[in-house]
């Protein structure tokens, strides 16, 4: 009776809770963690995909996915699609909550109206923009042409010097409004005295800024640019909504790159592989984002 | 803040939001246009002749309600699995603090971050050997619900932490067991935060594409996701059926969205940042 004590009443109740969920979340996303890294070390093709032991290739995979053509294109194009989408979601998603920290009535409804970009299905968004962005008939183009910026219509998907920033747009949009509030968050818990004092010292809005806000937010401004990382190497659906990748790769990244050679070209190992080192990037990541949150976790 | 003052940010805010929100409206707009008008150029921001036609015949000619019927069994799957496994595990990871706990939350927050494509490709292979693609619809929702239940099992321990300790031990001296004080006593407490974090576990899996794609095969199995990207494409033209069905497929999500918005906005608040 001792367990069964234990469970409703003791140590037992608590491990129990605990425990069917993180052995769902071991079988379910560690196990597979691992198993990637090793189908990256295997012969993996139709022939074997069902077997449970593989011939073993060693680094072959790794030097096959680094000598495909495309390797250093697909790689700048990851480090495009991720550097200049956090940028934008980052500066603009300052910029607005620094806008909405203004105590002003209807102020916390209207900000969360931004909010339903993020819950909206990512394909659905590419889509939309999809159209917005086409070279003939996209909306974009003609609000460009009517303001004056361009004389000819862009082709924001079929340019391939274009085509990596179609996606970053359409993802700098999904992106700003979790931006956004993730920095209000962190506006909101400096104390106002704080500024008042400043004031009153003569400073004027550019060293209040300086030298209160980004001090203040410095660990809130890692976590956000860290998640924003992360968040940025998970998005996929943009891609085979808006460019597929294309025109000739010129859009593709690490992420739909894996997927297309496990799931088009049926070549498991090479889309194992891609991931393994795609997922390294994304350790170096969250590593940032755990030790900003670090202190706020145990609290 | 003057009155004058006040008003011009409100504007400010709504012209922001407005620009903002854009290509919501733009789904909307295009979806109401017929066949050559939205092709004009320059094109018109205002349907010439709006009609509602398109929405009936999209219905149809896209087989949306079987799309959508599996996009709600995919979803409340998810949702279901995520909330049953998910909601004690934020529980016990709020009321402790020890180096395990610790270790826990890492492990946890590690998972999180896990992009879908880097996990589709073991799990494909893996759900083939153990014979679970033949099960496609179940095989996507435990695959999501691994992949959603991190960021819930993180909101939801923010709303544990809220419920006072105190009230649980009294319900302990009053003779509850634990399991009692949990159910009776903590649950309730918890229940509104609970809810909103599984509304938004449910929004997000409704909208989920990757591993529908990957996985199911038979087109009488997929999700609205699926059955939207196999008419989107390089030499997409129907702009306008292709909005109507976006716009069938996120309205009642939008529209949860707007009805919940406080609650779910302060609930992220709370715990997306710890």
């Amino acid at each position: 009776m001792k367990p069964l004590s234990s469970l409703r009443d003791g140590i037992g109740f608590d491990l129990a809770l605990v425990g069917a969920a993180l052995l769902f979340l071991f079988l379910l996303a560690g196990l597979p963690l691992v198993y990637n890294v090793l189908m990256s070390f295997q012969q993996v093709d139709m022939f074997t995909l069902n077997a449970l032991i593989r011939p073993f290739a060693g680094f072959q995979n790794y030097i096959d996915v680094y000598r495909q053509p495309e390797f250093w294109l697909v790689a700048k194009n990851t480090f495009i699609f991720v550097f200049f989408s956090i940028l934008g979601q980052f500066t603009l998603g300052f910029a607005l909550a620094l806008f909405f920290a203004k105590d002003f009535a209807g102020a916390r409804v209207i900000r969360g109206l931004f909010l339903v970009s993020w819950v909206m299905p990512g394909l659905v968004v590419g889509a939309i923009w999809s159209w917005i962005l086409a070279g003939d008939f996209g909306v974009l183009n003609a609000i460009l042409k009517g303001i004056g910026i361009i004389d000819s219509p862009m082709f924001w998907k079929s340019d391939p010097s274009l085509s990596i920033w179609s996606v970053v747009i359409a993802n700098i949009w999904l992106g700003l409004a979790f931006n956004m509030l993730l920095l209000s968050v962190g506006l909101a818990a400096i104390p106002r005295d704080i500024y008042e004092a400043a004031e009153l010292d003569g400073a004027n809005a550019w060293e209040r800024f300086y030298t209160i806000t980004l001090p203040m937010m410095r660990s809130t401004i890692g976590a956000v640019l860290a998640l924003g990382t992360i968040g940025t190497l998970q998005q996929f659906d943009l891609f085979p909504a808006l460019t597929e990748g294309g025109p000739a790769n010129s859009s593709n990244v690490a992420q739909f790159w894996s997927w297309q050679m496990s799931f088009k070209l049926y070549d498991f190992a090479k889309g194992a592989t891609i991931s393994v080192m795609l997922f390294v990037i994304v350790l170096f990541a969250s590593i940032i984002y755990v030790r900003s949150t670090r202190h706020e976790v145990r609290g | 803040m003057t009155r004058s003052n006040t008003s011009l940010y409100i504007t400010i805010a709504l012209v922001l939001a407005g620009v903002y929100l854009f290509p919501l409206y733009w789904m909307y707009v295009t979806s109401l246009k017929g066949g050559s008008e939205i092709f004009a150029n320059p094109p018109t921001f205002w349907p010439r002749d709006a009609a509602f036609s398109i929405y009936p015949e999209v219905w149809a000619r896209r087989t949306m309600p079987t799309y959508l019927t599996n996009s709600l069994i995919i979803a409340s799957g998810v949702t279901a699995v995520t909330v049953l496994l998910g909601t004690g595990c934020a529980y016990v990871l709020a009321r402790y603090r020890s180096i395990w706990i610790d270790i826990g939350l890492f492990f946890i927050l590690m998972l999180q971050v896990l992009p879908a494509s880097v996990m589709i490709t073991p799990l494909f292979v893996g759900f083939n050997q153990i014979g679970l693609l033949n099960f496609p619809r179940t095989a996507v929702v435990i695959a999501t619900a691994a992949k959603a239940m991190p960021f819930f099992v993180v909101l939801v321990r923010a709303t544990f932490m809220n419920v006072p300790r105190e009230l649980e031990e009294s319900a302990l001296v009053d003779g509850n067991s634990r399991v009692g004080a949990f159910f009776f006593v903590v649950l309730p407490l918890a229940r509104n935060g609970i809810l909103v974090c599984a509304i938004l576990t449910f929004m997000t899996s409704f909208g989920e594409y990757i591993y529908s794609k990957s996985i199911i095969q038979d087109p009488l199995l997929q999700p609205a996701s699926v059955g939207l990207s196999s008419f989107l494409g390089p030499n997409s033209s129907d702009w306008n059926s292709i909005m109507a069905y976006s716009a069938i497929y996120v309205t009642p999500i939008l529209a949860v969205f707007v009805i919940l918005q406080r609650r779910i906005v302060s609930g992220l608040t709370s715990g997306a940042l710890k």
